[in-house]
């Protein structure tokens, strides 16, 4: 398994719009994947689940990846998560 | 029309104007669909799980249908509310769920389903976040689209065959709503809730179809199937009118058609008076799909394309690139005729759900977080939107229009950024006009108090009646308490409007008019004595407008202007300016 954490940056958090585009990419790998926060831990492929963390800008994750893909599908979140998730955010 | 004081009528606020008589759809408050609990064996859990997929197949079919609807009407920019819901449609945690519910309980799938979502919507009413209990409505609007399609192998527009125009009655609306029905024979909206001025209000606006907005009792006095009367200019929808009531209807709606059919043939005339002085009569616009309309019309260009739709309806901050396929498709349409793009108005009764929480609900709006104010104290928001519209500029006639400036500083700082994208641009090659005018919106005291002082400093102003009334009268147009206290006929807001003028041209610069203000005919005749430049109104005015500006005397205008300077009250001032006809 691997598991990296990852702060949220772009100002509206973890809202509808950078939900759909997290389980978009998570979708794309085979592996497990878990998305958590404190004591919460949810589907990294629901964007119900991803909802229910209401992570806001600040917010630490960790993603946690089970799988034959596993680094590539955590490197792929944790570069999302950075990159604003692709919403040209610029600051 | 307003004679009509009937019983079974019901009054909104008009948010759209225009007469309609249709039959009514009452979508009613929280229909929600009768799941009932039966026991499946086990053998059956793989033939209840297929049930919900051709479900969600069904329901995803619809919403792609609207999304195409969406982009081929507002642009793809627009869209991403529909991804959401098909991310919400398509989840796979609560497909896992449902089977795992199903197996343990042997329940059919439409039970289990809705046990499944309902635990999701109870965890996200719990947030403290207003936008995640904002997305509840989305789930909710999901769950009942499964379950319609689960138990009765429907889809909301299949239940919704309509071969007659309809009037939509619902408690509120929402974008996607307004999308799917327009081109389902839907010709009027009632809602119970929402103002004359939320997204949806425009919407309707820009696509024609009447609306009024908080009536009332709407849901428990109208009932699907009835005929009704829908009067968006009264604000008001009759129901199961009399046929003398309808006949009088019809012929209305005979006359405004053929007054319509009048001002398509006109289009190409110039708004000018019969002595000779010619305005250029722009239009307002919040969509690009609104320049058929405009162009439809005639006008001589786009005099205030307010930009903050696009903020609005999306859930993030549009990026560069989509403020300017937005702005680069209005510009190009229009040719060389002048786009006058303003800056985000956002802020008093349009806010977005981009800010926060206390900014969101401030206790005194229009006063408060809006307009230049935002853009100066977020850099990042308005250099953005800068970007896209002077790179714009380079396929068409663009100028910048700066909204809700107070204080000279404000402009120069505002100046100095325009002055470094500029420099930006010029560093990375992309083309721009270098001579793009900038002008600024005159609707506070205090602009009009240093208007000579602004003038100097700008291309051009705009004068926005509406918020210049607001708060030169200190009213707020929004508060039914005291409409009685707004009115733009009042001796102190002509007296501003005629100074603001005169200091323009005294500069040299053009003075315009965008307020709603400019298409009432008895203002029109002030605007021509003062020999304000040109007036931009609703594509939709554009027609009347002229025809009224080519029925006007110019030098007749000034004598009667002479006059009404002399009044002292507002409904001396009415009074006359209703008595005269023609201006002449």
């Amino acid at each position: 398994m691997v598991s990296r954490q990852v702060t949220i940056i772009n100002k509206q958090g973890l809202h509808a719009r950078p939900a759909t585009a997290m389980v978009n990419t998570a979708a794309k790998f085979k592996s497990e994947i878990f998305i958590c926060r404190d004591e919460k831990k949810v589907n990294g492929k629901s964007i119900l689940g991803l909802l229910v963390l209401a992570a806001e800008c600040g917010a630490v994750l960790t993603i946690e990846a089970q799988g034959s893909d596993e680094n590539e599908a955590v490197e792929a979140l944790v570069n999302l998560v950075n990159d604003h998730f692709g919403m040209g955010e610029s600051s | 029309m307003a004679k009509h004081e009937e019983i079974n009528s019901i009054s909104g606020l008009n948010a759209s104007k225009g007469i309609v008589i249709g039959t009514a759809y009452v979508r009613k408050l929280n229909q929600e669909t009768i799941v009932t609990r039966t026991l499946i064996s086990t053998d059956k859990i793989a033939e209840e799980m297929t049930k919900l997929r051709k479900a969600q197949e069904m329901v995803a079919e619809e919403l792609e249908l609207v999304r195409e609807k969406i982009e081929k009407n507002l642009g793809p920019a627009y869209s991403d509310i529909i991804s959401a819901q098909l991310a919400i449609l398509t989840d796979q945690e609560v497909f896992r769920e449902v089977q795992a519910y199903i197996e343990e309980h042997h329940v059919n799938v439409a039970f289990a389903y809705r046990v499944v979502v309902n635990q999701y919507v109870e965890l996200l009413e719990d947030h403290d976040s207003e936008y995640f209990k904002e997305r509840v409505s989305d789930i909710r609007d999901i769950k009942q689209r499964v379950l319609l399609a689960l138990i009765s192998k429907q889809t909301i527009l299949s239940t919704f065959t309509i071969d007659k125009p309809t009037i939509f009655v619902s408690r509120d609306l929402n974008p996607s709503d307004i999308m799917m029905l327009v081109s389902e024979n839907v010709v009027g909206f009632v809602t119970e809730f929402g103002g004359k001025t939320s997204h949806v209000a425009i919407l309707a606006r820009a696509m024609k179809v009447p609306m009024i907005t908080g009536a009332k009792e709407a849901l428990q006095y109208i009932e699907s199937g009835q005929t009704c009367i829908l009067d968006a200019d009264h604000g008001k929808i009759f129901i199961q009118p009399s046929q003398e009531l309808l006949d009088e209807y019809a012929r209305e709606i005979k006359k405004m058609d053929k007054r319509e059919e009048g001002f398509l043939a006109a289009h190409d005339k110039a708004a000018i008076t019969k002595d000779g002085y010619t305005f250029k009569l722009g239009a307002n616009i919040s969509l690009p799909f609104e320049v058929d309309d405009v162009k439809k019309y005639g006008a001589g260009g786009i005099g205030l394309y307010r930009t903050e739709y696009l903020y609005l309806m999306k859930q993030n901050l549009p990026n560069e690139e989509e403020l300017f396929n937005e702005y680069r498709q209005v510009t190009e349409s229009m040719q060389e005729k002048e786009v006058v793009i303003r800056t985000i108005d956002l802020g008093g009764d349009k806010m977005s759900a981009l800010w926060d929480q206390d900014i969101r609900f401030e206790s005194n709006p229009f006063m408060g977080y809006r307009a230049i104010r935002i853009c100066l104290d977020q850099p990042s928001v308005f250099i953005t939107q800068l970007r896209a519209i002077l790179r714009s500029s380079a396929f068409g006639k663009v100028s910048i229009l700066l909204p809700m400036i107070t204080h000279i500083e404000q402009l120069t700082e505002s100046m100095t950024y325009i002055e470094e994208v500029k420099r930006t641009l010029d560093t990375e090659k992309i083309p721009y006009d270098k001579s793009i005018k900038i002008g600024m919106m005159i609707e506070t005291p205090s602009a009009v108090m240093n208007i000579e002082t602004f003038v100097d400093l700008v291309d051009f102003i705009s004068i926005g009646t509406n918020d210049l009334t607001q708060y030169a009268l200190a009213v707020d147009r929004g508060n039914e308490r005291v409409t009685n206290v707004y009115n733009h006929y009042d001796p102190a807001i002509i007296k501003m409007i005629l100074k603001v003028v005169n200091a323009a041209h005294k500069a040299e610069i053009p003075a315009y008019v965008c307020g709603e203000m400019a298409s009432e005919y008895r203002a029109l005749i002030l605007f021509i004595a003062m020999k304000v430049d040109g007036l931009s109104v609703a594509p939709g005015y554009i027609g009347a407008v002229r025809n009224h500006i080519n029925m006007c005397e110019q030098k007749h205008a000034e004598e009667h202007l002479k006059k009404i300077l002399q009044m002292k009250t507002r409904k001396e001032i009415i009074d006359y300016l209703d008595n005269l006809r023609d201006c002449s």
